[in-house]
């Protein structure tokens, strides 16, 4: 492309431009709230004050003096972590299942397991804290991560997505003597590396940012996680809002730090390398 | 090498292994979802609390047709539903489509502002909007400046207002997260086809409509379904924007069957019933959509 | 050769869960169960930093000094949360998982006590004088005679004023003082047109004020036998008009939660609040008002035999659950600290502002320094003292329903709904949910 080209389209491109400047403006701005209160004192913050301030060190002092911050920060990310790669593990191989070898029960099964996700997670609960308590699952990252690792949101993700892969590159590939799951492994997985990155970003989120269920099942103060840290410092008669921002933030920012490291993967196109 | 193996044709061996690839996850939600699911819908036939529970057939279903609270509720989600599901979902697949122009600078960061708002804990996003929202926030100050209003509106007070606050909240966060699916979807469409639009003489609006949207159909099936059953189970905005307020003109069923089985004096019978109520809901709009959308050509 | 694949994928996901085991099979050291097995060490959910939690750990130390080698193990587990907890575990059917102590909202606790009765142990044979917690505070946690909790944290009512602002509309803490809701309007309209202020706000999603103005006349939403009482009450119905008066009238001015109720107070566009004692913790870390502030008696119901000028708002009290392996250590402990020890109160008091509602404690030096924030008012005193007056009534399981469907009347009589009609909706509601 010619420089003159160049220029044309990124003229072209303005309106674009202002649009998404707005809408990150709009997406941005508590984020900035959230800074800005987390460097101030709590009267400041509750009287709208929308400056940062100089009062960072002071409300992170007082965070990690009464709660276990790095504990918390340590256990999010393992639990996590760990969450995440057996999840896309479990819930890709099988949307890879219902989708290259999808027959009439397969679809019917999908079917069925869609419905898993449409009861109220209220409901279940108690029944599902009797069978973990039974299989002494509790306070253990198991028992935190069983219920989210086989979705069926994941495997619709990777069933819908896996339609894209080329039936001809699987013909192909049990030509050359692989077997199933090595065309999986070899061929699907690099082939689909935006979905995974994607449904990583998804569930990496998901399960950092859940709270009901390990509420209920970690009940040990070893295990707390952030949201529950950031549970404890609203429960007071008292609010400290500055504290409670600052401790906001470090549980913000490794979701976003993991979106940033990852959009790359989803969202500039790979698939020509294979078609 | 798979020829030569004796018993099984190579069709049938393949079947199995599609069986095989999808058994774990199917054991998994078969243990975690189906059997508590069997268990609560037998709990929704019993009355009582722990262990002295006495079966009383459909009689907890019943008691939803006098319940007043819980209809408000079903109507306050639906609302919901009806409003911000098709707002977010088009935004969504324009960002998206906007994002994924190759001649666009700063795409990364442009990404990841889009998405922060999910990535924001609850929290903080909650507190956040009430501080927006409040008679005298950000929101009144800006509206009072500009000569709109005189004095603050209070927004979180007036049932209508407070609707529309957890509606747009809804669509705030949730955007860039159905942004995601949809970058992650584009990139199956090949830039070529484009390209041949652009020659064709097609704008930008057209390539919209006659390609990126008919091509990305599976994942707006999907992400269709996601956001009924994320609406119809709508809980955390309730609980912390608005506590259900004022007058429950605001809370949603999830919410209302929470306080049922933990707020209020424990009835999981009937919270279980209300559940499958919500169940049926989803279903049925879930059908609808596949059937609607989802054909394999 | 697919056989072996299969079984490699089988072992494959058998064997990342059990890496997943391994990797983070962080076991509590007391097993699964949440009582401690430990014979010398008693395992406490509570919430709380500042406040309940650190008073519980000085409880500990104290109680440390004679019995060598105790120890309590402090899970934070927010109230809201800790209800979410006890109802699963005990709906699971499973008391294996609770605590040795748990620290309970005292509203909340009836209805534990109703629907789980054996889940908590019976104090009654404890080494207390219950009559030193006053009446009321000892119904929270009593069923058929029978005491269940050691009572904790004080929520008697009290109404703090900015003398400040009373003092630019012409008035004095005095004139406030054992008042009368009318008086309180006269008032209040008086200040806002003044000052511009108002004299009270209230959190509309919760009814507090309500509440508070209900039980001051030792009246309740239920009837004597527990049975839905709002048509025909007499309190209530006087309560319901003076509050919708006060709203018209600009003298209450309505938030809807609590940081708006946090943010109005610290930019000082109320003149006065009325809650629970604990509020002075909120007032106290808006530095700057220092002095301004003064303390006084709630007003009182006009034209009701019974009305009083004190309530309660909050508090918690402390129980053991029936799964504690430990009875007579957990009894001994808190009888010997929260229950009986003036000392034990008048530590824990500079350190975390925990009001006793111990009535004896509140007798002490202590107890009756003066307190600069509120203009050298000796508060600490003054509260426990109303705690002692505060009227009782009939308590029920089902307190939340009830200030729930009370509050939704309130809400829609304010915006313009008929007031018969929206207490008869109300009645109805709260019958419906005491069946079942």
């Amino acid at each position: 492309m010619t420089k003159k080209n160049k220029s044309a389209s990124q003229r072209r491109l303005i309106p674009t431009y202002i649009f998404l400047v707005i809408v990150s403006f709009i997406s941005v701005f508590p984020l900035y709230w959230m800074i800005a209160a987390a460097t101030n004192t709590s009267t400041d913050v509750s009287r709208g004050k929308i400056i940062p301030g100089t009062y960072f060190i002071e409300n992170f002092r007082n965070l990690i003096s009464q709660q276990p911050l790095w504990g918390s920060l340590w256990n999010s990310f393992f639990y996590a972590i760990l969450t995440t790669i057996v999840c896309l593990l479990i819930c890709s191989i099988a949307g890879y299942g219902f989708e290259i070898y999808h027959d009439k029960a397969k679809d019917g099964l999908f079917s069925v397991l869609l419905l898993a996700m449409m009861v109220p997670q209220v409901a279940t609960m108690v029944p599902l804290f009797q069978m973990f308590s039974k299989a002494g699952l509790l306070n253990t990252a198991v028992g935190f991560m069983m219920p989210m690792i086989s979705t069926p949101f994941m495997i619709m993700m990777f069933r819908q997505n896996a339609r894209a892969f080329p039936v001809d590159i699987i013909e192909a590939a049990r030509i050359d003597g692989l077997n199933e799951l090595q065309i999986f492994f070899r061929m699907f997985i690099p082939t689909m590396r935006s979905t995974y990155a994607a449904a990583a970003v998804i569930t990496f989120m998901n399960a950092w940012n859940s709270y009901l269920w390990p509420k209920v099942i970690m009940q040990d103060n070893s295990a707390m996680t952030m949201p529950m840290l950031i549970a404890n410092l609203i429960t007071g008669y008292v609010t400290d809002y500055g504290m409670l921002m600052c401790g906001v933030l470090f549980c913000s920012i490794p979701t976003m730090i993991v979106f940033f490291v990852l959009q790359k993967q989803f969202a500039e196109g790979i698939t020509g390398a294979v078609k | 090498m798979i020829s030569k193996k004796k018993g099984m044709s190579l069709v049938a061996k393949q079947r199995a292994a599609g069986w095989a690839f999808l058994a774990p996850a199917t054991i998994l939600i078969a243990i975690m979802s189906f059997y508590p699911m069997i268990r609560a819908f037998i709990l929704s036939l019993q009355t009582g609390t722990g262990a002295n529970m006495k079966i009383v057939g459909f009689s907890n279903y019943a008691r939803i047709l006098s319940d007043k609270v819980f209809q408000q509720s079903i109507i306050n989600t639906f609302l919901y539903l009806i409003i911000q599901v098709p707002i977010m979902l088009i935004l969504a697949i324009l960002l998206a489509q906007l994002l994924n122009n190759k001649d666009l600078r700063l795409k990364g960061v442009f990404r990841t502002c889009v998405f922060l708002p999910c990535a924001t804990s609850l929290v903080s996003y909650a507190l956040i909007f009430r501080c927006l929202f409040a008679q005298d926030g950000l929101i009144n100050n800006v509206l009072i400046k500009l000569h709109i209003l005189n004095t603050g509106y209070n927004f979180l007070g007036n049932s209508t207002s407070a609707k529309i606050v957890i509606i747009l909240a809804l669509i705030w966060r949730w955007t860039g997260y159905n942004m995601v699916f949809y970058l992650a979807g584009l990139q199956n469409i090949e830039y070529s086809v484009y390209e041949a639009a652009k020659i064709d003489g097609a704008n930008g609006w057209k390539t919209f409509w006659k390609i990126t949207v008919p091509l990305l159909k599976p994942t707006i099936i999907m992400t269709f379904i996601m956001s009924i059953n994320g609406t119809l189970q709508l809980f955390d905005e309730s609980v912390n924007l608005t506590k259900g307020g004022p007058a429950n003109s605001t809370i949603t069923m999830s919410h209302y069957i929470y306080n049922t089985c933990f707020m209020n004096v424990p009835n999981f019978g009937y919270a279980s019933a209300m559940a499958f109520i919500v169940f049926i809901m989803v279903a049925v709009l879930a059908l609808i959509n596949m059937k609607v959308g989802d054909t394999r050509d | 050769m697919k056989k072996r694949l299969l079984s490699v994928l089988l072992v494959g996901t058998v064997a990342m869960s059990l890496v997943a085991c391994g990797g983070g099979g962080k076991k509590a050291d007391s097993g699964d169960s949440g009582s401690s097995a430990d014979s010398n060490k008693l395992t406490v959910w509570a919430w709380d930093q500042t406040f309940n939690i650190k008073s519980m750990q000085m409880a500990a130390d104290e109680y440390a000094k004679d019995h060598e080698g105790f120890e309590v193990e402090i899970i934070e587990t927010g109230s809201d949360d800790c209800q979410t907890k006890l109802t699963t575990c005990a709906n699971a059917g499973d008391y294996s998982t609770m605590p040795d102590i748990v620290l309970m909202q005292d509203n909340s606790y009836q209805k534990y006590l109703k629907s789980y009765p054996d889940a908590f142990t019976d104090l009654s044979d404890m080494d207390v004088t219950w009559e030193d917690f006053g009446e009321l505070k000892q119904a929270y946690s009593m069923l058929d005679g029978k005491h269940y909790g050691v009572p904790f944290d004080n929520g008697a009512v009290i109404a703090c004023y900015r003398t400040d602002i009373l003092a630019e509309a012409g008035y004095t803490i005095d004139d406030l003082t054992d008042i009368t809701w009318s008086r309180f309007m006269e008032i209040g309209q008086d200040v806002h047109e003044k000052t511009g202020k108002y004299l009270l706000m209230n959190q509309a999603t919760d009814g507090d004020l309500m509440m508070m103005m209900i039980q001051s006349c030792g009246a309740n939403l239920v009837d004597e036998d527990g049975n839905a009482f709002i048509v025909g009450n007499e309190v209530v119905e006087k309560c319901v008009d003076l509050y919708a008066e006060m709203i018209e009238k600009d003298v209450v001015k309505l938030i809807n939660n609590w940081d708006e109720y946090v943010q109005t107070i610290t930019t000082g566009q109320t003149a006065g609040v009325i809650n629970g004692n604990w509020i002075t913790a909120t007032l106290m870390s808006t530095e700057d008002q220092k002095g301004l502030w003064e303390i006084t008696t709630m007003p009182k119901v006009d034209g009701i035999d019974t009305a009083t000028n004190y309530a309660n708002n909050g508090g918690s009290s402390w129980y053991i659950t029936s799964n504690c392996k430990n009875k007579e250590l957990a009894m001994d402990f808190l009888a010997s600290t929260f229950g009986s020890s003036t000392e034990f109160y008048d530590s824990i008091l500079p350190e975390t502002g925990a009001i006793s509602c111990y009535l004896p404690a509140g007798e002490s030096e202590v107890y009756n320094e003066p307190n600069e924030f509120f203009n050298n008012q000796p508060i600490f005193s003054t509260i426990v003292e109303y705690s002692s007056h505060i009227p009782e009534f009939t308590s029920t399981p089902y307190h939340y329903e009830s200030r729930e469907c009370i509050n939704t009347a309130v809400g829609n009589i304010v915006d313009g709904a008929d007031k018969d009609a929206a207490l008869k909706e109300a009645q109805k509601t709260l019958e419906f949910k005491m069946t079942e």
